[in-house]
């Protein structure tokens, strides 16, 4: 077994349970989140600089091919610098995976931003990002090509229906 | 139960990474090191998604989404509060310079429960980069933060605005993805199911012109939170 054939699993990993940002919920205390976050004043953030702790443009960019030695600087960093700093990890990653045409697509990985064709709006990494598309499937596409096994996880939809009217999420699960 | 079926989902997650990047000593200190003090004890600091598509009621405006807070299970959805120490952020670029031009900002005043989101913009930003200031002097369009099944909506300076509890709009099969990096499996199942089903997450959602953005061409959008040093 090759080298690669061994480290796709393991790199299919990594991409699924990161996709989406979802490497965020790694973090999270089972609570979930805080019940009282501990002030309510607006003056917190006024006349203050406030420091990038976190951002997000294309799924799964920083948590699948930015290095843990690299992460925190990647989530503090504006996105102007994406290509002289961070292409080269990018490019690494699809490497690993395999991906034909390795160049190009870090070239439109980076920056980690989310290209909007106002004129368009016709889907992932060109026209937006609408609720409906099917990001993974996208993604795995993109990395696995024509392998059939891996390139489509099978969940085409949300769980719940997109509303017709503002704000088109879905209203929560109540106990 | 609630509680315990998502620290185990949690553990799941962890575990799965873990194994994942087996081979990979970076990626295991990776998963260490996103159990950070910080982002553990500030999920509402923490990305999700971000969104940008055409207005399904009205082709003239744009609808950019962030969501933060994943897996937040129905017993939580009613005390989800975003945290009023973070500067939530869409950015947006105009000119294919990858600085923004545009800012969204949005802060939040008040308890959970008792929530107001306050959202400025689409302006200029007086920072750009990865340091930020909240503008002054510019007015906002106020709305309740949502933590019921109806949302509540307000529109004002052509901007209408949500800010709450939603449904977790992404979705993925995440446990077969588990059984295939563990080497029980060696492809997806068909139908998969969806891992992300059932769970919450705290949404800002807006909807303006895209007149307001000043351009008619290709724009670039992102999200981002910060807080003060």
């Amino acid at each position: 077994m090759s080298l690669r054939t061994r480290l796709r699993p393991a790199a299919l990993g990594a991409f699924l349970v990161l996709v989406g940002g979802c490497s965020d919920s790694v973090t999270l205390p089972s609570s979930g989140i805080q019940a009282n976050p501990s002030s309510g004043i607006q003056a917190n953030l006024r006349n203050t600089d406030v420091v990038q702790v976190d951002r997000f443009g294309i799924p799964a960019i920083a948590t699948v091919f930015i290095p843990a030695a690299q992460r925190d600087a990647y989530n503090f960093a504006a996105p102007a610098g994406d290509r002289a700093n961070f292409r080269q990890f990018v490019l690494a990653g699809l490497n690993a995976f395999g991906t034909p045409n390795a160049g190009a697509i870090a070239d439109a990985l980076q920056p980690d931003i989310q290209p909007v064709n106002l004129a368009a709006f016709n889907g992932f990494l060109a026209g937006g990002r609408k609720l409906s598309d099917d990001v993974i499937t996208a993604e795995l596409g993109i990395i696995f090509g024509a392998n059939a096994a891996l390139n489509d996880d099978h969940v085409d939809a949300n769980d719940k229906p997109f509303l017709p009217t503002f704000p088109y999420l879905a209203g929560p699960f109540l106990p | 139960m609630t509680r315990r079926l998502s620290a185990r989902r949690v553990w799941a997650l962890t575990g799965v990474l873990a194994l994942a990047v087996g081979a990979t000593v970076r990626w295991i200190q990776a998963s260490d090191h996103r159990d950070s003090a910080l982002l553990t004890a500030n999920p509402t600091e923490d990305i999700a998604d971000v969104y940008s598509f055409q207005s399904p009621q009205n082709p003239a405006n744009i609808v950019l989404a962030m969501t933060v807070a994943g897996f937040i299970p129905p017993a939580e959805a009613a005390t989800a509060a975003f945290d009023p120490d973070v500067l939530y952020q869409l950015k947006i670029d105009t000119n294919a310079d990858a600085v923004e031009d545009l800012v969204i900002q949005g802060y939040v005043t008040g308890n959970a429960g008792n929530q107001v989101m306050h959202l400025v913009g689409p302006a200029k930003p007086e920072r750009t980069g990865a340091r930020s200031r909240l503008l002054n002097g510019q007015k906002v369009t106020s709305v309740r933060v949502s933590t019921g099944a109806e949302p509540i909506v307000a529109s004002q300076l052509g901007l209408t605005a949500f800010a709450g509890v939603r449904d977790d709009p992404f979705f993925f099969d995440l446990v077969r993805f588990k059984d295939v990096i563990a080497g029980h499996e060696t492809a997806f199942r068909n139908p998969g199911v969806d891992t992300f089903a059932g769970f919450n997450v705290l949404a800002i959602v807006v909807e303006f012109p895209k007149a307001m953005l000043g351009t008619s061409g290709t724009i670039g959008v992102w999200g981002t939170t910060s807080r003060p040093q």
